[in-house]
């Protein structure tokens, strides 16, 4: 495998889930800044060996007992259904019609919901535990979903899948245990809406592959794709601008 | 237990569908472009990969517009 396909394994997943791991290790952060650190520390682990089972089984299942074509159709309908879903909420973000993910908010909610539930000296903090558990296994879903749509290329595009979420992990992890607050400084919708269009982008180019369509200079074609679903995007983003009232913000999931 | 499959499911739901009409939008684009393509002669086979492309895009400036529209009825 060439370095190009093993950049486009490994880019995605790494953006992508550093998206993710940020909303993780805020709600970790605040179950370990406010009961200490071993149980959530034990509810993280425990859910990262989840993981790695849901993408062990998942991702050699898909590799090895699918047929190649058909796994690049099923693959890119998943990851346009996924991008696309991305791509409309950071659209929508920028135009102000839904609310931006706050992590300094959901850190405020979190850490007085936790003060509230007590803490006992004597017991395993089963609370911090299960929280962290949660939270780590909810958002990492996401990540083991791309890392194994990313990965289902064959072994060594799901090991750079792999190595890119890896490696977002101990990124995010790092600055969170330097920082010891929510990473709010990270731009998640921009983050979003990359991730978004680049997601939609391999959806369109490998469901195509999949049904036999030819692509001019074959991975080549993945950046035009993108460069259109961006510029799209940006159409969207300042039509929606001139549609809603300057400074409107609508918190409403379904508009 | 339940509670967190019950989270789990949601959220690989959730992964997939947000906006249902944009979903299933997107399931009806890959519909088309997989009969042009098996339907079809060569060339249009070779170029469904692009008409799938189209599709999409203004599958999403079409909802996105929808969503403005939507937003601007509940401001106003």
């Amino acid at each position: 495998m060439d370095l190009v396909n093993i950049a486009i394994a490994a880019t995605p997943a790494f953006i992508a889930s550093a998206v993710e791991f940020v909303e993780a290790t805020t709600i970790v952060l605040a179950v370990g800044i406010t009961r200490g650190w071993r149980a959530p520390l034990v509810g993280t682990a425990l859910s990262i060996l989840t993981l790695a089972a849901i993408v062990t089984v998942f991702g050699v299942a898909l590799v090895n007992v699918i047929p190649e074509h058909l796994l690049l159709t099923v693959v890119g309908t998943l990851l346009l259904l996924f991008g696309l879903r991305w791509l409309r909420k950071a659209v929508l973000r920028f135009a102000g019609i839904v609310a931006l993910h706050d992590e300094e908010e959901i850190y405020r909610k979190e850490v007085a919901e936790l003060r509230a539930q007590g803490l006992s000296r004597t017991e395993w903090d089963w609370v911090g535990t299960i929280v962290a558990y949660k939270a780590v296994l909810l958002e990492g879903v996401e990540v083991a979903f791309i890392v194994i749509a990313f990965g289902a290329k064959g072994a060594a595009a799901m090991n750079a899948a792999i190595v890119g979420a890896l490696a977002a992990g101990v990124v995010v992890i790092a600055l969170a245990a330097v920082l010891r607050q929510p990473l709010t400084a990270v731009p998640e919708n921009w983050m979003k809406f990359g991730v978004g269009a680049m997601l939609s982008a391999f959806g369109v180019f490998w469901f195509g592959e999949g049904i036999g369509a030819g692509w001019p200079g074959d991975a080549a074609s993945i950046p035009v794709i993108l460069g259109i679903f961006l510029v799209a995007s940006w159409v969207a983003a300042r039509m929606l601008r001139g549609l809603v009232p300057q400074g409107a913000r609508v918190e409403a999931r379904n508009v | 237990m339940s509670s967190v499959l019950r989270g789990i499911w949601d959220n690989t739901y959730g992964l997939l569908v947000d906006d249902g009409q944009l979903a299933i939008g997107a399931i009806v684009a890959l519909a088309i472009t997989w009969l042009v393509a098996q339907s079809g002669n060569d060339a249009m086979r070779e170029n469904a990969g692009w008409l799938l492309l189209v599709l999409v895009v203004v599958l999403v400036i079409a909802n996105l517009y929808r969503a403005g529209r939507n937003a601007r009825r509940r401001v106003t």
